[in-house]
């Protein structure tokens, strides 16, 4: 289907009238419509005066005019001259930085532990041991019924000897 | 010459394949800066058009266009590279448009009634005419709004005739067959929207 934008009204009344296939055409004749905006005169004239005013080179460090034509030699100069700076900022650096003497090993000495540290972090734990008979708990509720039937109270334990201690 | 000058030599520019050097990249810059240009000329209306079937503001479409063809300036040595420059900025400028339209969410939308009479083209009709195109329009670009995007996009390319559904899909980057089950789709809930909103009326 090929429907002129200009006449997209005549289209639509038909299209209004004629169900769903006229429905499909009612759309197509507004999307046409919109698609065949007019262009904005001279748009062409200010997209080129947009890109001649953008930045076109990236910034680079030019060499100076005035060196440009003549002597490799001042090239060669400046070349040795940054290759100077650099070694010599590298010896510099290298000059300064202590190295750790060989053979002796350093025992740091300890500190003793301040007043903000952990002071139980030495601390050596013991278990609460039991001083008295313990009773001992069924297992189950089913297994406490098993030995109340059987006339069985909860065995007191003697304690051990050694816990006795 | 000796040993340490020719190794110089050799490691130093020679300002003669500089200048030769220069002169290739001056004549490549003046030939891409040409080819863009003609780009703009020939373009910039299509682009425009595709801009502002999304955003639907004259201004936004213009400031859009330009910069599409920034992007294409900032990455102009990829220029010969491309097959189909039509697409390739339909392209540039489909993303351009929805990265703005992504940012002005909040923006009030321009779809008011005299907004559309003013921009729609409008020759040879009556006034009353125009403005019972604007706001037939304007209903069915309400609908179009009320699209998922995916449908909606393609429902908006496929209306300009210069597009093939192929070339839809590079757009998109997206098969041609998903083109086509889309638009159907989207044909389909725009018939359904406009009969619910004429049962509304």
């Amino acid at each position: 289907m090929n429907i002129s934008p200009d006449n997209s009204v005549k289209n639509m009344g038909m299209a209004e009238g004629a169900g769903a296939n006229g429905g499909a055409a009612s759309i197509d004749a507004a999307l046409r419509a919109i698609a065949h905006a007019p262009v904005p005169a001279g748009i062409e004239e200010r997209v080129h005066a947009a890109l001649r005013s953008a930045p076109r080179h990236s910034l680079v460090l030019a060499w100076p005019a005035a060196f440009a034509g003549n002597s490799n030699w001042l090239r060669a100069a400046a070349a040795a001259a940054i290759v100077f700076v650099v070694a010599g900022g590298g010896w510099g650096v290298y000059m300064h930085v202590q190295r750790p003497m060989a053979g002796v090993v350093t025992i740091p000495v300890a500190q003793p532990a301040a007043g903000g540290g952990f002071s139980s972090a030495g601390a050596m734990r013991t278990p609460a041991t039991v001083k008295g008979p313990m009773a001992v708990q069924p297992a189950s509720r089913a297994q406490a019924k098993h030995r109340k039937k059987a006339g069985a109270t909860a065995k007191v334990q003697p304690v051990p000897a050694a816990a006795a201690k | 010459m000796s040993t340490g000058q020719a190794i110089l030599a050799g490691w130093m520019e020679n300002p003669l394949s500089a200048a030769a050097e220069r002169a290739r990249i001056e004549a490549e810059e003046a030939e891409l800066a040409a080819l863009l240009a003609t780009l703009v000329d020939r373009y910039s209306g299509t682009l425009y058009r595709v801009a502002f079937s999304v955003l639907r503001n004259p201004a936004d479409a213009e400031d859009a266009v330009q910069e599409a063809f920034l992007r294409v300036l900032r990455h102009r040595d990829t220029l010969p590279e491309v097959r189909d420059h039509r697409v390739w900025l339909i392209r540039i400028v489909w993303n351009v448009v929805l990265d703005r339209k992504r940012r002005a969410k909040t923006r009030p939308e321009t779809d008011d009634v005299a907004e559309l009479a003013r921009v729609l083209p409008s020759s040879g009709l009556s006034a009353e005419e125009i403005a019972a195109a604007a706001q037939h329009h304007a209903r069915v670009l309400a609908c179009v709004e009320r699209l998922p995007a995916k449908e909606r996009q393609v429902l908006l390319l496929s209306a300009f005739e210069e597009l093939t559904s192929v070339e839809i899909a590079t757009v998109l980057g997206i098969t041609e067959s998903s083109v086509r089950s889309r638009l159907f789709r989207a044909r389909n809930l725009m018939a359904e929207l406009l009969d619910h909103a004429r049962s509304l009326r």
